[in-house]
């Protein structure tokens, strides 16, 4: 009986401990990259940027993704991946006007991918 | 993974709701709590195996949590006679000393031929040979057969009413017409076919019937020649 009862402490514990985890691990992760868009999206817009930072910003995002992939479904990383080398892209030629839509919906991503970890009613149905 | 954790239980909880709902004759040598463990960890283990963008980790923690819920039914079973009730169901008792209990039969989503089937399987041919029969919490049937048990079954019964109906098939075989059945059951003062919950006979001719809601009755015709 005490087994019993440990291992259901011990088991809830490891679903919350990495339930939490998870959760800021996630968020935190995003809000970095969020920052690191937020600022190449700036740049972009006055004309100032370079490929460099859009590689800056990739390899942050490769760094980061690694763990990602622990958490989130792969499908969702490979999305970002996609847009993300898109704006690199148009960055290295210089394209700045279709390098921002690309830059806004990595945006966009980096809102809504840690909204539906987030415990709401709508994400348990 | 709370997400996960959430989900997992309202997916349990459902399966097992669903599961003592359909009664003993969905689950067969299994609790209910247990077939519904079953049922779920087997896709819970494949779906992120066999799919590769799905991390390894939604499928652990969902097993986990359902690893997390049988520990927490193991306690509830041992300690809280209540809640075992509600989570694996308590034996019911079909057939008694009165005859079929239809009501029981019925809560367990289940007929007078299906009683009469579990009863062959466990060696007891006529419904007559037993005091007691029960299905027990997973489902598994036992029956405590009378004394002389043997000796009321000496021919295989066939069924000729079975709630109401009339088993055209089987009346044929008798060799006498339905009118020869509905008599017998005038005589013991049921006038509608309907009201009859069972009513077999052997090849000797010997009727066992049971009127809703009445002790079940024997009655031998010792017919001239053994039929069958």
């Amino acid at each position: 009986m005490i087994r019993t009862i440990v291992s259901i402490f011990v088991s809830l514990a490891l679903i919350i401990g990495v339930a939490v985890f998870e959760n800021l691990h996630i968020r935190q992760t995003f809000e970095l990259f969020s920052q690191a868009l937020e600022s190449l999206y700036e740049k972009t817009e006055s004309g100032t940027v370079t490929h460099e930072d859009g590689v800056a910003v990739e390899t942050f995002w490769e760094k980061r993704k690694r763990t990602l992939h622990i958490w989130l479904p792969h499908t969702a990383i490979l999305e970002i991946d996609y847009q993300l080398y898109e704006a690199v892209g148009y960055l290295y030629v210089q394209d700045f006007e279709s390098a921002m839509p690309k830059i806004e919906i990595l945006q966009g991503m980096c809102e809504n991918i840690p909204q539906s970890y987030r415990f709401s009613l709508e994400n348990i149905l | 993974m709370g997400l996960i954790f959430i989900r997992t239980v309202i997916v349990f909880i459902a399966t097992l709701i669903v599961m003592r709902l359909m009664g003993k004759r969905q689950i067969g040598e299994m609790q209910p709590y247990e077939l519904v463990i079953t049922l779920i960890i087997a896709d819970l283990a494949c779906i992120p195996m066999a799919d590769n963008s799905i991390p390894l980790l939604y499928g652990l923690i969902a097993i986990l949590t359902v690893y997390f819920l049988h520990q927490i039914i193991c306690v509830l079973d041992l300690n809280f006679p209540a809640a075992k009730t509600v989570v694996s169901g308590s034996p019911s008792i079909v057939l008694n000393k009165n005859g079929i209990d239809d009501t029981q039969l019925k809560k367990n989503n289940l007929d007078v031929s299906d009683l009469i089937e579990s009863l062959r399987v466990e060696g007891y041919f006529s419904l007559d040979a037993v005091d007691y029969a029960l299905y027990e919490a997973e489902g598994t049937f036992s029956a405590l057969p009378k004394p002389n048990y043997q000796d009321l079954q000496k021919s295989l019964p066939i069924i000729i009413f079975d709630e109401g109906k009339a088993d055209e098939k089987n009346i044929r075989r008798t060799e006498r017409p339905l009118k020869y059945f509905t008599d017998i059951l005038k005589e013991h003062g049921c006038k509608d076919i309907k009201k009859v919950l069972v009513m077999t006979v052997d090849g000797n001719g010997k009727i066992y019937m049971q009127i809703k809601g009445q002790k079940y009755r024997v009655v031998d015709k010792k017919w001239e020649k053994t039929l069958w």
